[in-house]
Formats: structure tokens, sequence, C-alpha cells
């Protein structure tokens, strides 16, 4: 069974709308240079594996207030035996939402036709050419599966959110308009603000983030796209 | 004034004094003058002050002469040859008179410190020239009010520490109020020693300025928070007809009016709770209204909906922005009353998510809950006055609706547990004197407050014993009186060895101990007619204090028991009945289980839900505070984001940094909340970043394996 590293009970900011628990699971196969829970790709060994039962009898007596769990990594699709934790969760009647770079659009397609996830949110890293993305990922990216993934959730039968992290030096605003403009999903394409501390390329450490009221209009424009 | 050599005493009759020593010898009195020496000073302050009787005034000033005579001190001033007298009476075994005839006053040194280094008892207080002249008029008084308004008994507890009196520099006011703005709407703003008077306001903004005015006059008459009841509401009438734009210049003015008002108190904003309801409160309902001029419009507040919510909009967008850097505002604070009717009134969702928006984003929110029928109005830092049914009566004539409480007085909790030794008997017998100690100090205090109004008009306390209504607008007899406490945590900690948050007898025990108390001051109530009610004190200093105080009594124990970092003096209590400060509790955890104190604590109570960086989003917290509302008892909840704000580019960031992200200057300031208000952590006292340090900001629990053990697997 996959290994949980990391459990935050409550989340205020994972779900829109809802109170969820997240776990966060090991490994990745991107290297973005922005990455802050990069010790979780890296070095997943160095933290204990907390007990499946253990947490789900945590969420019991949380029964009324938690309304599902986020499963976030690290990339969780990574792991083929992620539909029987999924099934698991379910089993004891929880939403699931699934944190994905979209790169398995196989498990993402299987898990969305099994109507067993609740919701999906797919990290998109960058404008969808090969340069830009496989700069962003800090990996020669094949585009095939991201694109796929983006069209099985386009269909609607999931709900969904498409996330950008946005950094400086490595995103130009005209980066977000051509990504906007590619994904045409309107109030669901949501932009994050980079977080400076603690990214795996340490040269990021200084690199100053996005005006908060800049990113907001940014946003607001890109969402108007559809 | 306490001067020995008076030049008020008839300046004739010292220079016809026969009998002088012919010392060439000047003093320097308190005021301001150089006069030659005279015995007979000495003794006619002995005769005013004291019961000595006259054979042994006249002794002692010979004594003392001679003393000045032979010492040959060059530069003699007042207050050293009271010094030398109060030996004299000392010797002589006269206590009593001794401390009539004390001087009140600061060493030299302590007022050098004071005038260059800031107050950190308040972080509300900047430092500046007005701030220290308060601190210096406050240690004054304080020493009064520990002298001559409290007996030895009281003043000896609140300096050993088993009990704090709050604001003893500010003895001769009340602690804090409750306004209603319908006064000021019908009575114009007209108070007692002003030079002008001004008729009931025509509009919104001359409104807006007498309210202000009377806010600021209000905070000189009391040391704590200024509340106002439906603030939105009451502003309605005015505000018929109004564009949104005008509208939002309104509530932009009424912002920046009260989080720059540093008029009062040397520079401290005045403490201000806006009150706000999205529904027309029930009590409110067929209530006649008010509108410009002071004239009832003929309809009721239930005709204003509209207005009244658009107000309460227009507020919070301001809040939203933020002042000119981006920053929270710090006062007023907003709190939003989440009732039954709440839900029922048509568009509170999307209001919801804005206020929520302004939580997360800014944290200024306060979401206070009234279930059931209770209606309440918020106060001080989380002090609320539920309102009973004289108070559902005098709200067909809201103007009437003015409260206070009188005093608050604090419990050190763990004192009373390090007492007990670990039997049961003795620890609620303990409580129970402590209870005493507390209910003894609120009728000492509520003597000497009665005695200022019954001064009327022309005493010190004019604005409050003026009658406009044919009442004085204070309403003794509907005054609280707080029981406060610090370090429930502790307390259980100490007696039972386990912390409130390691174990449900422990937490029971907690509960145990504050249901008794809540049954003491109602059994006090009772006896003497007043209204005593617990309440969570904010205490900003006063878990340092009592912190510091055990360390010293109750050493080696209490080493292990406070928290936060000793090796930097770094120590606190956890406040009231709060759960350890760092403890990994989820928010829902923590509102459910706080929230079980907070029935019993009536004056009001209030969690914490420390956000750190994160920033929540607005759909997930107002699916929280539903919950909040429908499955706890809790009756308040803040969350509290924390943001570095730049001395050199002006913008602020999210999170505690040492240096900001925008332009990388490490001329930084932190803010977030230190217990009831945001403020710059550069202005916190030790103990309270201690707590900072030790807050648990809802982290992810990731646990590292010890080592050798990595490599096993």
């Amino acid at each position: 069974m996959i290994e949980i590293k990391g459990f935050l009970e409550t989340s205020f900011l994972d779900w829109p709308g809802k109170l969820c628990s997240v776990f966060f699971l090991p490994y990745c196969n991107f290297r973005c240079p922005y990455c802050h829970n990069h010790p979780l790709v890296f070095n997943p060994e160095q933290y204990v594996t907390i007990p499946l039962e253990d947490i789900l009898t945590r969420l019991h007596s949380l029964r009324n207030w938690i309304d599902g769990v986020c499963l976030t990594g690290g990339e969780p699709t990574l792991h083929a035996d992620l539909p029987l934790l999924i099934r698991e969760i379910k089993r004891h009647r929880f939403l699931v939402k699934l944190d994905t770079n979209g790169s398995n659009p196989q498990m993402l397609e299987n898990l969305i036709e099994t109507g067993e996830i609740d919701f999906v949110s797919m990290d998109v890293k960058a404008p969808l050419d090969p340069f830009r993305y496989s700069r962003s990922t800090g990996l020669p990216i094949n585009l095939k599966p991201i694109s796929e993934s983006i069209e099985i959730l386009k269909r609607g039968k999931v709900e969904y959110e498409f996330r950008m992290t946005v950094v400086p030096g490595l995103h130009r605003e005209e980066d977000i308009q051509t990504l906007g403009d590619q994904l045409r999903v309107g109030r669901r394409f949501v932009l994050q603000n980079f977080n400076p501390e603690n990214p795996l390329d340490p040269l990021l450490k200084n690199s100053v983030p996005y005006d908060l009221k800049v990113l907001k209009k940014i946003e607001k424009e890109v969402q108007e796209i559809l | 004034m306490a001067t020995v050599i008076d030049i008020k005493g008839d300046h004739q009759e010292f220079k016809e004094e026969v009998e002088t020593t012919d010392m060439a010898l000047f003093v320097r009195t308190s005021d301001e003058a150089m006069l030659g020496w005279d015995r007979q000073r000495i003794v006619d302050a002995l005769i005013r002050e004291t019961y000595v009787d006259f054979d042994t005034a006249k002794e002692i000033a010979r004594e003392v002469e001679d003393l000045i005579a032979t010492s040959k001190i060059k530069m003699i001033t007042a207050p050293l040859i009271r010094e030398l007298v109060d030996t004299k009476l000392v010797e002589r075994g006269l206590e009593q008179a001794r401390k009539m005839h004390t001087r009140l006053g600061m060493p030299l040194y302590d007022v050098d410190q004071l005038i260059l280094h800031p107050n950190k008892e308040n972080a509300n207080v900047p430092h500046g020239p007005e701030a220290t002249n308060l601190t210096l008029a406050e240690r004054i008084k304080k020493e009064y009010a520990l002298l001559s308004v409290f007996s030895q008994e009281i003043a000896d507890a609140h300096m050993r520490g088993d009990i704090h009196l709050h604001d003893l520099g500010f003895i001769d006011r009340p602690y804090c109020s409750g306004q209603s703005l319908e006064y000021i709407k019908r009575f114009g703003l007209s108070l007692p020693n002003s030079i002008a008077m001004a008729k009931p306001a025509k509009h919104p903004e001359v409104l807006l300025a007498h309210m202000v005015k009377f806010a600021a006059a209000l905070q000189s008459h009391f040391a704590g928070a200024i509340g106002w009841d439906s603030i939105n509401l009451f502003f309605a009438p005015y505000l018929v007809g109004m564009s949104d734009q005008e509208l939002e210049q309104l509530a932009q003015m009424m912002i920046f009016e009260f989080s720059q008002q540093a008029v009062a108190r040397g520079g401290q904003a005045i403490f201000t709770d806006l009150n706000l309801y999205w529904e027309i409160p029930k009590h409110f309902e067929n209530v006649p209204a008010i509108g410009p001029g002071g004239e009832f419009t003929g309809k009721t507040y239930s005709d204003y909906l509209e207005e009244s919510q658009r107000f309460a909009k227009a507020l919070f967008d301001i809040y939203q922005e933020g002042d000119g850097s981006g920053r929270p505002f710090f006062f007023p604070k907003p709190l939003v009353h989440i009732t039954e009717k709440f839900f029922k009134t048509p568009g509170h969702m999307d209001f919801l998510y804005h206020i929520c928006d302004v939580a997360s984003e800014k944290g200024n929110t306060y979401f206070v809950f009234d279930r059931g029928e209770t209606a309440k109005i918020s106060e001080c830092c989380r002090l609320s006055f539920k309102l009973d049914q004289t108070d559902l009566e005098d709200a067909k004539q809201p103007w009437k609706m003015r409260y206070c409480a009188l005093q608050n007085v604090t419990l050190n909790l763990p004192r009373i547990a390090y007492l007990a030794k670990g039997e049961d008997s003795k620890l609620f017998s303990k409580i129970a004197e402590f209870v005493q100690m507390a209910v003894k100090a609120h009728l000492e205090k509520k003597l000497f407050i009665e005695k200022l109004l019954s001064l009327g008009e022309k005493g010190p306390l004019a604005l409050l014993a003026m009658e406009r209504d044919g009442s004085p607008y204070l309403r003794m007899h509907r005054a609280s009186f707080l029981v406060g406490m610090v370090g429930l945590n502790e307390l259980v900690q100490i007696h039972t060895g386990q912390e409130m948050h390691q174990s449900k007898q422990a937490f029971k025990f907690g509960l145990k101990v504050i249901a008794h108390m809540k049954l003491l001051v109602d059994k006090f109530s009772q006896r003497y007619g007043m209204r005593f009610v617990l309440e969570q004190t904010p205490a900003e200093s006063t878990a340092y204090r009592f912190a510091k105080l055990d360390l010293k009594f109750h050493s080696p124990k209490s080493g292990h028991i406070v928290k936060g970092d000793l090796s930097k003096g770094e120590v606190y209590y956890t406040n009231s009945t709060y759960l350890n400060n760092s403890a990994v509790l989820n928010p829902i955890e923590r509102v459910r289980q706080e929230g079980l104190f907070h029935p019993l604590i009536e004056a009001g109570a209030l969690t914490h839900i420390w956000l750190g960086e994160a920033r929540p989003l607005k759909s997930s917290l107002a699916n929280f505070v539903i919950k909040t509302f429908q499955l706890t008892q809790n009756d308040q909840v803040a969350f509290s984001p924390e943001f570095t704000t730049c001395n050199r580019c002006y913008r602020t960031s999210r999170g505690l940094r040492s240096s900001c992200v925008y332009c990388g200057s490490e001329d930084v300031d932190g803010i977030t909340r230190i217990t009831g208000y945001f403020t710059k952590v550069s202005s916190w006292n030790k103990g309270k970043i201690g707590e900072l340090r030790n807050r648990y900001r809802n982290q992810t629990f990731l646990k590292e394996k010890e080592e050798g053990m990595a490599l096993e697997s």
C-alpha cells in the first residue's frame, strides 16, 4: 500500500468550499525548481509513515466537520495502488480530491470513469509548449499526456480546476495569458503566488514574488477567457 | 499637592514665623519655587495630612531640622524632607501616619528609562512624549489606587500576584463599555464642560464626526474598549438614497477616523468595536427609527434593511483593501453577529463569503455566534454583554442601551494549584478564597467610582453622570464586574500532571474548575445584588507577570510549568481557559473543545485560529464558520494571519519574515494579533513573544525518523 508521509487534519485551502484533510504521498516525476515539498520528493524515507488506520480513526472523530480528503504529493498518480487507497477512503464515506500534474491520464480517466474521485486539481506549469513546460518542470517533458489530462478534465465528468504557480523570472504575464488562452476554462483557471521560502532551486530564494494585487488582476483577466 | 513647603499656605505667615531657625537654606518645592527653610511647614503638613498630634509633629519637625543642619546638604528638595519626616514617623511606630504622609512618584532613573524606551505593557500605546505623560500619570494613579482605593489585603494580593487588578493606572474610570449611536443621534453632541453644543446631526458625515468625538470623550473616561452596537443599522436612516461611491467614501472615513484617531490616551488608538448585523436584529425590528436631525422617521428599523446591508458591505470592502500600504487596519474591529436569523436573511451567503474573504486576507473579521434567542453586544477584546429581559425592554428606546464593566480582576490559577499541593479539597477552597478576593476588590472599586459619580456633572466623571435622557449616562445598576482567569491549563497541569489537551480527564477537570468558579460568582452576585461574571481576560501582560512572579515564589516547580523560553525570559501562562498554544490541535478540535468553556464564561469568550502564512479559501472558511455555529457552543472565533510590512518600500507580504520579500530590506515589522487586536510584533512584551514562537499554525504533520532509522528502510 502507498505510504502516507504527511497528514494535515484540517485544511481551509485545498478544496474550494470544503473542509478537508490532506494526505501527502511521496515521490514525484517532475523537478519544478520552485517546488517547496521537495524533501517529500527526494527523501521521503526520512519521514515516518503514518498508518492509514490511525488516520481514519482520527477522521472519524471529525466526521461532521471534514467533508473529504485531498490527496497530494509528490505526485499521487505515480503509485499504481492509488485507486486502492481512494477506495478505502470512500469506504469510510469521505469525498476525495486528487492533486495531480496530469502526467498519468490513464489513471486519471479510470478514476473519473469509475466515479471514485470528486474533485481534481491539476497543476499546469507553463504555456503548453515543450520548451517552456520543460523549463518550468526542470525535466524534458512529453506534453502529450499533459494535454490528454487537460482534455479528460474538460469533458466535465468531475469537478476540476487548473492551478498555476506563478514564479517571476519563469513566467511572464504573457505566458499566463497564453496558457489561459490554451485552456479556455474561465474561472476554473486559478493562480497561486510563488513562495520563496525553501524552494528546490535555492537561486529562486532571491526572486521577488508578484505583487498580490497585480496577480489578482491578471487572474481576473485570464478567467474571462472562455 | 503633597509639598511640605507649601506656597499656597499663605506666604505672609511664613515671614512672620518667629520660631524658625535662621538656616541659610533654600528648598525646592514641588510647585516650582525656591523657599527659605521653615520648620513650621513640616508641622502643618503632618497636622493636615495625618492624625499625628501637635506636639509629636513639632518634635519631628525639630529632629528633621537638626538632621539637615548637621548633614550640610547643599540642595534640599521637598520630597527629601518628606522622606526624612517619614523615617521619623517609622521610628515612632506611626505606621498609619507614615502611609498617609507618603509621597507618590518615580525614581529619576525610571523616568529616564521611560522617556527613552517604549512601554511594552500595552502594545496599543505608541512611544512618544504624550505616551510617556500617560505612563507617568498611570504610575502615580496606580500607586494611589494600591494605597488609597484598595484595602491592604487586596493591594498585597495584587502585588504578590495572587490576583491582578487591571488598569490600576485608570483607577478613576470604569473598565470598558458598550454604546448606542442612538444617544448622539437623539441628543446631539452636548458634553458637560465642552465649549460648544451640537444639535443632532442632519448628515451622515456629521453623525460620523459626532461619533468619533464622542468616542474620544468616552475613551478618556474608560480604561478599555468602546463598543458600538448595530452600527450599520443605526447609520442606515441617514444613508437613504446614497450612491455606492458615497457609501464607500463614508465607510472609508469611518475606518480611517477610528484607525488613525490618536488624540485620546497619549496617542493610543481608541479601542473601538463595531458590531455589525446582516439582518435586522430581532429586538430592533419594530423599533421606531431615528433619522436626520434626531427626528423619528416614521418608519421602523425593518424598513432600513437595504441601507444597513449596503453599509456593512461597504465597510468590509474597505477592510479588504487595508490601509495605505495594504496592512490590516488594527482598529476599529468589526464583529459580525452570526444568528439564526442571519441564515434566514437573503444574501447571507454572499455576505458570509465576503467577510470570510476579509478574514482570510486581512484577519479583521470576528465571528460572534448568538445561538437561539440570545442577543449580545460585544465590547473589549472579548467582553460581551448578553441582553436580558430588561435590556430587550430598553431596546425599544435604544439610546438607553449603554453598558459597562466597572473593573476586571484576574485570578492567577496556577498559583492556586501550587498552593493546593495536589489536594482537591484544598484546591477548590483556594479557588473560593481567590474569587472572594476578586469580589472584595470589586466592592472597593465600586465604592470609589460611586464617590466620584456622586459629585455629578461638577465632578471628575461629569460625562458619565450627565442626564440627557433622565438617567445618568453610566447606568451603574447595569454594570458588570469581571472575574477573569489566567492559566487554567497550567492549573490542571500542576494538579493532575497533564495539560488539558493531553487527556480527557485533564480536560474535564479544567471544566470542573471553571464550573466551580461560575457557581461562586453567581452566589456572590446574589449576595451583593451585583453582576459578577466570568471573563476570558485578554491578559496581554498579566500572563507574563504571573509567570514571572511564580518563577520567583514557586520555584523550582514553576520552572517546569511556565510556557515559553526560560533562558530568554520569554515566559507566560496560557491565557484564560485556552488549550496550550503549541498543542498540535486542528482548528476543529480547538473551536470544539475551547467552546465547551464558553457557556460558562458569560462575559464572552473567543477562540483564536492562528493561520500563519496560509491564506484559506473564503468558501472553506465559510463552511467552517457555519459548522462552528451549528455543531459547537463556541461564542466567538477569529482567524489570525501574519504579515511582514516593510518600512522601506511600504509593501506588505504574508507571513512573519526577517526581511522584505519585495525589496529585501531588513527594516521590517511583523504584524499579527496579540490578544484581541492586531499590532506590530516589535511592541510585544517578552511573554507574548514567547507565545508567538509557540503558536501552532495548523502545520502539516511530518515526522522525521530518528537518526539511523532512515538507513534501515
